[in-house]
């Protein structure tokens, strides 16, 4: 076969099975390595209404800011680097930028700056990097990951110094950001964010949530125990799309008068009375993300009608890492999602699933 | 009439002269040598040159004894190195050292340019910049396919065919290749940028070469 047809664009689905009791399960480490999250979006059936306790946890979740025009070495000087972005737990991404045309920045939780520039940028910088991994004849984007807990990152190091001068005289970078941090009261550092941001227009934000009941609808029924390509169970595949069209709101009826949906339901399916689909945007961080599963896994303590509910968690479309420092591009669709099932018994589905410009979902 | 030249002289003749005549043979001798050394060029036989011309016989052409010049070959590639006649010692790399050279450079420029005003047309202070010296400007690298070459500044000390050699503020002398790059030249707040890349040429040379005007170059 020649070999401009073997790169084609794919998208990967990675599925996996397993109980949240059981020790050896990674599902804490999936949740906590997929920083940029945009939104979840929750799917219940047989229930009519939101849970108090889910709906308790969604408004404890995190409120993020968004600030214009901020110089990122602002973000880079000494005080705020000890005091804020070393500690942890930091967040921040840039807002209105493409992954594919513009530069994007990204500050991991890891203390990581990561910088994806296009080439002529990347020249003026300075900073070393490397290609992309998604390049087709021509280089035309650099990423430059920074690791600033480092020692010879640290300030008066040489190298520091050189990256103020890169960010500050050479090539000022200044972009709309979404910062997110979780500080807890008894720490002091909050105060040395609120005054950077002060200094700039931002606002602060909390995520939305929106409910809305399905009502008379066919949806799949599921069991633990099915086997991918056993006759009676349903297709990953298949369920992701059910999934999607539901929470799109498009009709999988299938009926043949419509010409715009031939989405179905999967079978084996049955008919719920009444159904809760609950959808949270927003700068999310997976520490939030985490106790929301939790507090869904505790939703079958007491008796329910259903046996399953399902979540599917959305990153940003813009971001330039996926899992952990994984590159990720946008070709035709920059989606990376990750979708768990919970069952009665605390086991477990979960499907990962990446575009084209991505590497393996771990 | 030759033998007439080459008779014997009569006896009460050579009495009164007090000269002996020689004999025949010796007198042909004796006249072809006197005169091939007469003659200016001895080109083919005497015979034809003489036949029916008239000859200055004290035309005499003194042969001079060119002494040998040997030419001065000039120094090789391989000797120049080994002489080491274009490296600067170390204890020369001081930046303060070169600190006049700028000046100077700065005083030609602005005379090259008659006076920089701020009003002068910038087209023109560039193509005078294009066949100017650069040595002594102050040199900064804004921006270039390899990342590490970004922002070294000094004043340049040399320039050779692919390279150009600057002293830093903290004495160090950098070699920087002139290929894939973009370095800035400023001078009175008139700031040049140069493409390094359509720059490889010796600077004795660049004062000839004719450059075209592109729209944008990408490095």
């Amino acid at each position: 076969m020649s070999p401009e047809l073997e790169k084609c664009s794919r998208s990967l689905l990675v599925c996996e099975k397993s109980n949240f009791t059981k020790e050896k399960s990674r599902y804490d480490i999936h949740v906590s390595k997929h920083y940029f999250n945009y939104k979840v979006s929750i799917v219940i059936p047989e229930c009519a209404s939101l849970p108090a306790s889910i709906a308790g946890v969604i408004n404890s979740f995190n409120s993020y800011y968004r600030v214009r025009d901020l110089p990122i070495y602002k973000l880079l000087e000494e005080e705020f680097l000890e005091k804020v972005v070393k500690k942890g737990q930091f967040y921040a991404l840039s807002y209105n930028t493409r992954i594919d045309e513009d530069n994007t920045i990204a500050f991991l939780p890891s203390g990581q700056l990561i910088l994806s520039v296009d080439k002529d940028t990347y020249e003026q910088l300075g900073l070393e990097g490397k290609p992309s991994q998604y390049k087709h004849r021509k280089v035309l984007r650099y990423v430059v990951t920074i690791d600033l807990t480092d020692k010879l990152m640290s300030p008066g190091a040489k190298r520091y110094q050189r990256l103020i001068t890169s960010l500050k005289e050479w090539v000022p970078i200044k972009c709309d950001l979404m910062i997110s941090s979780k500080m807890t009261a008894a720490e002091e550092d909050g105060g040395v964010l609120q005054n950077l941001l002060s200094q700039y227009s931002f606002e602060e934000h909390r995520p939305t949530l929106h409910t809305h009941t399905l009502k008379e609808m066919p949806c799949p029924s599921l069991h633990s125990t099915d086997r991918h390509g056993d006759e009676k169970s349903c297709d990953p595949h298949h369920f992701l799309e059910w999934l999607g069209a539901v929470s799109m709101d498009i009709s999988s009826d299938n009926e043949a008068s419509s010409f715009l949906s031939t989405y179905v339901c999967p079978d084996p399916q049955s008919l719920m009375s009444h159904g809760l689909l609950c959808t949270v945007t927003g700068f999310l961080i997976p520490e939030d993300i985490y106790s929301l599963l939790l507090e869904l896994r505790r939703y079958f303590d007491e008796p329910k009608f259903t046996s399953w509910l399902s979540m599917t968690v959305h990153g940003f479309v813009d971001s330039p890492v996926s899992w952990g420092t994984t590159e990720h591009g946008f070709l035709k669709s920059g989606e990376n999602f990750y979708n768990f099932v919970c069952f009665r018994n605390q086991d477990y589905w979960l499907h990962m699933a990446t575009g084209s410009h991505d590497g393996c979902p771990p | 009439m030759e033998t007439d030249v080459k008779s014997k002289l009569p006896s009460e003749h050579a009495d009164v002269l007090g000269v002996q005549s020689q004999g025949t043979k010796q007198a042909e001798l004796f006249t072809s040598s006197f005169l091939k050394r007469s003659l200016p060029h001895a080109r083919g036989s005497l015979d034809d040159q003489l036949l029916r011309k008239a000859v200055v016989l004290e035309y005499n052409n003194p042969k001079k004894v060119k002494a040998k010049r040997k030419k001065a070959k000039g120094l090789n590639a391989r000797e120049r190195r080994e002489l080491k006649v274009f490296q600067i010692k170390p204890e020369h790399h001081r930046y303060s050292l070169f600190l006049p050279l700028h000046e100077l450079w700065k005083q030609y420029i602005r005379d090259l340019c008659n006076g920089l005003k701020p009003e002068s047309n910038p087209q023109t202070i560039q193509q005078k910049f294009l066949k100017a010296d650069l040595h002594g400007a102050v040199l900064t690298v804004v921006r270039s396919r390899c990342p590490t070459y970004v922002g070294s500044t000094g004043i340049l000390v040399q320039e050779m065919k692919h390279v150009f050699k600057i002293i830093t503020k903290e004495d160090k002398l950098k070699v920087i290749p002139k290929r894939n790059s973009v370095f800035s030249v400023e001078i009175d707040g008139f700031v040049s940028h140069i493409y390094g890349s359509k720059f490889e040429l010796r600077s004795s040379e660049r004062s000839a070469k004719k450059f075209k005007a592109r729209g944008t170059i990408d490095l």
